[in-house]
């Protein structure tokens, strides 16, 4: 039967059940799309297989113990199958102008996993086009997920925490993933916007010794070491730190990975990180109840900086492993 | 919202963040009746500044005839259109402001453009405004017109791209008041291009950071004036530093031109971002046109501007555009002759405020021939 690979329950009351990992419906539901006698018979057996599926928990986010490698940089996995799954809702940032005037996707699915060594994040939304490039008017598709530094009683504002309560980011770009892709093809960003373009000349290709160093006098936000550019070969997804809004910077260490995937009008990403970062960067430990939140930026509609769909603070659990 | 005071509209008005003016203000006087549209102004910054990957589309200086070209597409026209009526009682603007027009959830009336409107930097250029027909004749005031607009970055005093930016990336240098984008810092949201109603703020999609003219301010700080002034071979723009009309001081070239004859004028003014470049309106336009533009002083100095010859102290200063690479702060006539000075007074350059006549006779008697001329 057709099915979307990762649909969802709409206009349900918040609370946990079980989905069929098939198709992901419920099992009554499976058998009414089955539709004549037979079919449901078929359908009471595939009930009866369907006990085993992934929860939707709509209350936290419960990263799920599992052993061995965890799927960081594949978002498709049949791990993923393992964790529960929250729904996110999403609302438009209205704190500090510029707002977000026309909303977008408002819902992130979000599950985890962790290893007790390394945790990873899958956020799922809807975007109609896949924006891995930015030019004038046009940004590219981005996802962030928020920590608080300091997990404990005071969280931080969720907007971009705040003055003295430092939140960590970890935010992929659609951008920098199609950058290694792009580059692996032996193109950049300006070839790919202009495929037909040509140019007669760059002072900086005249002489080859210094074209390196001469490109650089032309990309000053390089030369600059500005974080937002960075090497086709790094990670789609850095790790950043704010003190409220406007005050973004790069953390000191870059160790996330992560990767996208975008089929039929969702995007899923996957957000990996060391639970142990050092001090600086949140803390995860095994068996702690800390908060996550998740903002997303759809390039199609210019969105960028602060013009955002946001979430508020969700409980986040690192449950242990059950005893052996 | 803070209140500051927008001295070309007259009036205080509303902004981002409270006023705060430099110690020095980057001023600037373009003569729009001298420029050729040679683009040599152009190629220097573009040669200079955006020769690089990403950069290709960018003319951080740019010349466009009016009224048919733009770059980008409609930059003007359009804000123009959004901003409402912009009336003027006198010398006080009585219409809104883009930042007093800012819809709910913005700072300022803006809008993004698409990359296609960078696509046709030349267009309209050259258009006049309407047909030449056969048995047309030249007259005064023309029957068509159309004349060059040279536009680089204002270096505002109240910056639309400033105040927009949601990261305070972008910010006005206290020793001369050239507003500059933190290349570090920017992370690429686009605001300023969207806020500046001048357009002169540009995306660059190989570094994923917006870009601006920053008035070669490494050329600023050792004394000498920005590169297409000096490349300009109309030598149609000199750069000095503008003061406050309270401040203003008769031997500074920028204050002379712009508060004591009123010749010098912003550029769209009823925007409301106090802009430091000013123009010397093209003389064979219609006034409304020039209004709209320039501000309610326009047709004033256009005829301010006709006079120009016989009044020594504007004709002599006009001879000092283009005479020196350095920038002029403060100058005088003496005699026959304009001298550019320095900081302190001392002489820079002097030329002749009228450049001698000779006029050859069209015999030549001890040769007993007639000469040719050969033009």
């Amino acid at each position: 039967m057709a099915a979307t690979m990762w649909g969802e329950p709409f206009g349900r009351a918040a609370r946990t059940r079980r989905v069929c990992a098939t198709c992901m419906h419920e099992p009554l539901r499976c058998a009414l799309r089955a539709g004549v006698l037979i079919l449901f018979l078929a359908a009471i057996a595939a009930a009866g297989a369907c006990r085993r599926g992934p929860a939707v928990d709509a209350t936290q986010v419960t990263a799920m113990p599992v052993t061995g490698a965890l799927p960081t940089e594949d978002p498709l996995s049949a791990l993923w199958n393992r964790a529960p799954e929250h729904p996110a809702a999403l609302l438009p940032q209205d704190v500090v102008e510029p707002t977000l005037a026309a909303p977008g996707a408002t819902r992130v699915n979000v599950r985890a996993l962790h290893n007790r060594e390394w945790i990873v994040f899958r956020l799922g939304w809807e975007d109609a086009t896949e924006n891995t490039l930015a030019e004038i008017g046009v940004t590219s598709d981005s996802v962030a997920l928020q920590l608080p530094v300091a997990p404990g009683t005071q969280v931080p504002d969720p907007a971009m925490g705040e003055a003295g309560k430092a939140v960590q980011l970890l935010y992929w770009k659609a951008l920098w993933q199609g950058d290694a892709e792009r580059a692996a093809a032996g193109q950049d960003r300006v070839a790919a916007l202009y495929p037909n373009a040509t140019t007669d000349h760059y002072p900086f290709l005249a002489n080859p010794a210094a074209k390196e160093e001469m490109a650089r006098r032309y990309a000053p936000a390089e030369a600059a070491g500005n974080p937002i550019t960075r090497p086709p070969g790094a990670s789609p997804v850095q790790e950043l730190l704010a003190e409220g809004y406007g005050t973004t910077t790069a953390a000191p260490a870059q160790r996330a990975i992560g990767r996208g995937a975008w089929r039929d009008g969702r995007w899923l990403v996957t957000l990996a990180r060391p639970l142990d970062e050092g001090d600086g960067l949140a803390r995860l430990t095994v068996g702690q109840k800390t908060v996550l939140a998740v903002a997303v930026w759809d390039g199609a509609s210019r969105q960028a900086g602060a013009r955002k769909m946001r979430s508020a603070w969700i409980p986040l659990v690192l449950e242990a492993a059950p005893a052996p | 919202m803070a209140r500051v005071f927008n001295w070309q509209l007259g009036r205080a008005m509303d902004y981002w963040y409270p006023e705060n003016r430099p110690k020095r203000q980057f001023g600037a006087v373009f003569d729009i009746n001298k420029c050729i549209a040679c683009q040599t102004c152009t190629l220097s910054c573009k040669t200079t500044w955006t020769s690089g990957r990403g950069q290709e589309f960018m003319f951080w200086n740019n010349v466009e005839t009016k009224p048919y070209g733009y770059y980008p597409l409609a930059w003007d026209v359009t804000l123009l259109e959004a901003l409402g009526a912009q009336t003027w009682d006198g010398a006080t603007y009585t219409g809104r402001t883009v930042f007093e027009a800012a819809p709910p959830g913005e700072r300022v009336l803006g809008w993004m453009p698409d990359g296609m409107d960078y696509a046709s930097p030349n267009i309209g250029e050259d258009e006049i405004t309407g047909q030449v027909d056969k048995g047309m004749a030249l007259t005064l005031p023309q029957q068509v017109w159309m004349f060059y607009l040279a536009r680089i970055c204002n270096h505002c005093t109240y910056p639309a791209c400033l105040s927009s930016c949601p990261r305070a990336s972008i910010y006005k240098r206290p020793e001369d008041g050239i507003v500059v984008l933190d290349q570090s810092r920017c992370r690429g949201y686009q605001e300023c291009v969207r806020a500046c109603p001048y357009k002169k703020v540009y995306f660059n999609p190989a570094t994923g950071t917006s870009e601006k003219c920053i008035a070669c301010f490494p050329k600023i700080e050792e004394g000498i004036q920005p590169q297409c002034f000096v490349n300009c071979i109309g030598k149609i723009r000199l750069q000095g530093w503008v003061n406050p009309p309270a401040r203003a001081r008769e031997d500074n070239p920028i204050d002379y031109l712009v508060h004591v004859r009123k010749l010098a004028l912003p550029l769209y003014p009823q925007f409301g971002l106090e802009p430091n470049v000013y123009y010397v309106p093209p003389v064979n336009v219609p006034d409304a046109f020039l209004v709209q533009m320039f501000g309610p002083d326009a047709p004033a100095a256009v005829k301010t501007y006709r006079n120009a010859r016989h009044d020594r102290t504007l004709a002599g200063l006009f001879a000092l555009f283009g005479s020196t690479e350095r920038t002029i702060p403060f100058f005088r006539i003496s005699g026959d002759e304009a001298i550019a000075l320095d900081d302190d007074r001392r002489e820079i350059v002097r030329v002749p405020i009228y450049e001698p006549l000779f006029i050859r006779p069209a015999e030549d008697p001890a040769r007993r021939i007639i000469r040719l001329n050969v033009t």
